[in-house]
């Protein structure tokens, strides 16, 4: 009866899911498009690539061995946390499953850190970062700080519901989680601290742009990044009243006005496409198995009320997201890819983008044309080629029109 | 020998105990029996200025003399006879002047350090030292010279160095445990022509671990300074209705000694919030206790799980504790742990002006708080080293749970009684 039961519920989260993601997988970029990506690739510099190359060949080992070395950790620590933690904590089962949660989380950073370290090395060396190894450290132990804060209250959460709910506790959890993810998204421009308004320059630009979008009256702020990194970047967040469009000054300062408008009209892209409310909607989708697995597997460990399941549930999670990142990986790029259709759309300015992203390889070491392994089990976003090939395809597509 | 006068009912009356210290452990002898003159503790600061004059030339002088101290030592494995008594006499006259400027004693000092006082030094026998001990001793006394300057500093005016920060919200903050006690006890002095037993130990204490340190620098001593209340020569622990209980094994996990600040995060959030929650139920508290005469029962409980709650964290984020606490303040479920008596009667007048009158105890909490917070970083380190933590920093932490409890208690009305501020043995 119970396996019927079982059977029925994995076969409707496999089905819900399914049709989560067929739902949230359709873009507005129009479908037949002639990305020649190879093409689009030889229009970059050569020893501008070459060096974006080399320093992005080392970034991947990093990634992949940080992500090894990651697993391995939780491995031993679901084996052993328990036995070493369990007897350090006076609280009762929930306020010990946050001791075990967060001594896990501070032994991934312990591991990590080495890989860290190194990559501020690197990224030291080729000149695109001006952070200290200390103050590296410092910060992102404080940041260890913050995530502990994080896992307490996602523990907090789904620990309360299996002890009252048990094995049924996974349903109501993840829609819990998922406005409590929505909640985050909402409230995160509020959280991001010394905002600046921007030039009169980009504000004039910004303005037209956004209502063309569609999305105006959202603002455009500048972040001070010169402090830490040379790095180019900008970013969209909030939902509803709280949208916010942010440019680092590194590109707002650095970049051609041109360029920085198809970068302003990119975010006002993921705005338009509702792309964070629809990440919440991934986030759920990811959400609703994982849950229904981990409960599975920790169950010989007495559930997720319990504390010792805690350390098996962190390793969980963590091979769940790894194994689910080609997809939620694709997601991410289809949604980058829809964002740079509608600033191509909104700007009319493909040789912008084009420029825009030779310089990304420039400045930023950003390899245009990473190995298709990495790209498709990690990247979040297109590759430069694929990025300039789209810019090509849309020129021809208007000509046509 | 180890000296511990009595309650002021019994000031002649002294206490011998067995001795719980090394043989080569400085010790202070405590003779005072809280009396003092109005007069003399009115023009306290005038008449200390000669004696403050004097050590300053001889500690300058003796200072320039320490090389040879330190090298004549390095070669013998002990330092000359003729310069120890030397060093060992400035570290009493010292220890004099400084028990008489902060009013742990009455009596004008002697300039030689060399006449008995009620609060004096005990010294140690000479013995051979290590050598090894010697050759880095200004270094290794680093930690116990943070923590002695804290105890004795006079905040950004004053001459000796402060570790407390430049915050300038309160006494005890800007100005050093000892000055802020002294401060106060100034007050109730002129006042009632005694001192307070509480504030009068706990300047004993803070001094007589000041003497170590400068023992120990000075090469009086090999022993390194003992920062235990329990080995001090203090008063009793008075009867109180909050009280201290500890089980700590002084055992502590390395991991979670390395993590701790990371691991206290929830804490201080969740302890936050239930803060806020504190403060229009005090106004609450404080009406009803006004109207009742006591605090209602269930109010009381909740605010007594408040106070003990709170010290679990005091103590688990000071290394004062080993384990992960709870977060409901559960009663016997932390190994530093407070009890609360049941609410009792308690007079209307120190109901209605209990904010005024708990200011001193929050000021000298708050400088507690500075002396456990500067061994608690002493503490990490040790701790992360060999796994146990050092059981006289240890009780400096139980000492500011203790006396933050009783503060906090007397705040929120969980009790009507004044804390107590000797750092006494809580175990005896």
């Amino acid at each position: 009866m119970r396996r019927a039961a079982f059977i029925a519920a994995a076969a409707a989260v496999a089905a819900a899911c399914a049709w989560g993601v067929l739902q949230l997988w359709d873009t507005s970029v129009p479908g037949g498009l002639d990305l020649d990506t190879r093409a689009a690739a030889a229009t970059f510099d050569a020893a501008a690539r070459e060096d974006a190359e080399r320093f992005e060949a080392v970034m991947r080992w990093l990634f992949v061995a940080s992500q090894a070395a990651l697993v391995a950790a939780l491995v031993v620590y679901a084996r052993r946390g328990v036995r070493l933690f369990q007897r350090e904590s006076a609280a009762g089962p929930i306020g010990t499953g946050f001791l075990l949660g967060m001594m896990g989380l501070a032994l991934v950073w312990l591991v990590q850190l080495p890989f860290g370290l190194v990559e501020i090395w690197w990224t030291r060396r080729n000149d695109a970062l001006e952070v200290g190894y200390v103050e590296y450290v410092v910060g992102d132990f404080f940041g260890l700080a913050g995530e502990a804060l994080f896992l307490c209250l996602l523990l907090l959460v789904v620990m309360a519901l299996a002890r009252l709910l048990r094995s049924a506790w996974w349903l109501p959890g993840v829609a819990v989680l998922a406005g409590l993810a929505a909640l985050a998204a909402w409230l995160t421009p509020y959280l991001i601290v010394e905002l600046e308004k921007p030039p009169a320059g980009i504000a004039a630009d910004a303005r037209p742009l956004a209502a063309k979008q569609g999305v105006e009256g959202v603002p455009v702020r500048i972040e001070d990044v010169h402090e830490y990194t040379e790095q180019p970047n900008a970013y969209a967040a909030g939902l509803g009243e709280s949208r916010r469009v942010v440019l680092w000054n590194t590109l707002s300062e650095d970049f051609p006005r041109r360029e920085v408008r198809s970068v302003l009209s990119h975010e006002f892209g993921h705005l338009q496409h509702d792309h964070i409310a629809k990440g919440i909607g991934w986030f759920a989708i990811f959400a609703l198995p994982a849950a229904l697995i981990v409960t599975l597997v920790t169950r010989r460990r007495g559930g997720l009320g319990e504390p010792a399941a805690v350390p098996l549930a962190l390793l969980v999670l963590v091979v769940l997201q790894l194994a689910a990142s080609p997809l939620t990986s694709a997601g991410s790029r289809r949604y980058e890819a829809e964002a740079d259709w509608a600033a191509l759309e909104a700007t009319r300015d493909p040789r912008a983008m084009v420029a825009l992203h030779h310089r990304f390889t420039e400045e930023a070491l950003s390899d245009p044309d990473p190995p298709g392994w990495f790209h498709t089990l990690f990247d979040s976003h297109p590759s430069g080629a694929e990025r300039v090939a789209m810019a090509r395809a849309w020129r021809e597509r208007s000509r046509s029109r | 020998m180890d000296y511990l006068t009595i309650a002021p009912e019994k000031p002649a009356q002294l206490f011998e105990r067995p001795p719980l210290t090394p043989r080569d452990q400085v010790r202070t002898v405590n003779r005072d029996d809280l009396h003092r003159s109005r007069l003399s503790v009115l023009f306290r600061l005038f008449m200390a200025i000669p004696h403050v004059v004097w050590l300053l030339i001889w500690g300058a002088g003796m200072a320039m003399l320490s090389p040879v101290l330190w090298v004549a030592a390095l070669v013998a494995g002990r330092p000359p006879e003729a310069l120890r008594e030397l060093y060992a006499m400035l570290v009493r006259y010292a220890l004099h002047v400084h028990a008489f400027l902060f009013l742990a004693a009455e009596p004008f000092p002697g300039f030689l350090g060399r006449k008995p006082y009620p609060v004096d030094l005990d010294v140690p026998p000479p013995g051979p030292q290590n050598r090894w001990s010697i050759a880095f001793r200004l270094l290794l006394a680093l930690p116990a010279l943070a923590l002695t300057g804290y105890l004795i500093s006079f905040g950004a005016g004053g001459g000796s160095s402060s570790t407390s920060g430049d915050t300038p919200s309160t006494a005890g903050v800007s100005a050093g445990l000892v000055v802020t006690a002294a401060f106060l006890a100034w007050f109730f002095a002129l006042w009632r022509a005694r001192m307070p037993q509480g504030l009068r130990d706990l300047i004993v204490w803070a001094l007589w671990y000041a003497a170590q340190a400068w023992a120990y620098v000075f090469l009086v001593t090999g022993r390194y300074p003992n920062s235990d209340p329990a080995i001090a020569p203090l008063s009793p622990l008075p009867a109180h209705p909050v009280r201290l209980r500890i089980t700590d094994r002084l055992r502590r996990n390395r991991w979670t000694v390395a993590f701790r600040l990371v691991l206290t995060m929830p804490h201080i959030v969740w302890l936050g919030l239930w803060s806020v929650l504190m403060v229009p139920l005090a106004i609450v508290l404080w009406l009803l206790t006004l109207v009742l005469g006591r605090t209602p029962d269930p109010l009381h409980r909740f605010a007594a799980a408040y106070v003990r709650y709170a010290s679990h964290v005091y103590a688990f984020a000071n290394l004062g504790a080993g384990p992960f606490p709870g977060f409901v303040g559960a009663v016997g479920t932390y190994p530093v742990d407070v009890e609360f008596a049941a609410p009792e009667p308690q007079g209307r007048w120190t109901v209605l002006l209990r904010l005024l009158v708990a200011l001193p105890a929050l000021a000298l909490s708050s400088a507690i708080g500075g002396a456990a917070s500067i061994g608690a970083v002493g503490s990490w380190f040790y701790s992360l080293v060999t796994g146990r933590a050092p059981e006289g920093l240890r009780n400096v932490v139980a000492f500011s749970t203790r006396y933050g409890a009783q503060t906090y208690g007397y705040l929120l009305f969980v009790t009507g009684r004044y804390p107590y501020g000797g750092p006494s043995d809580f175990r005896r």
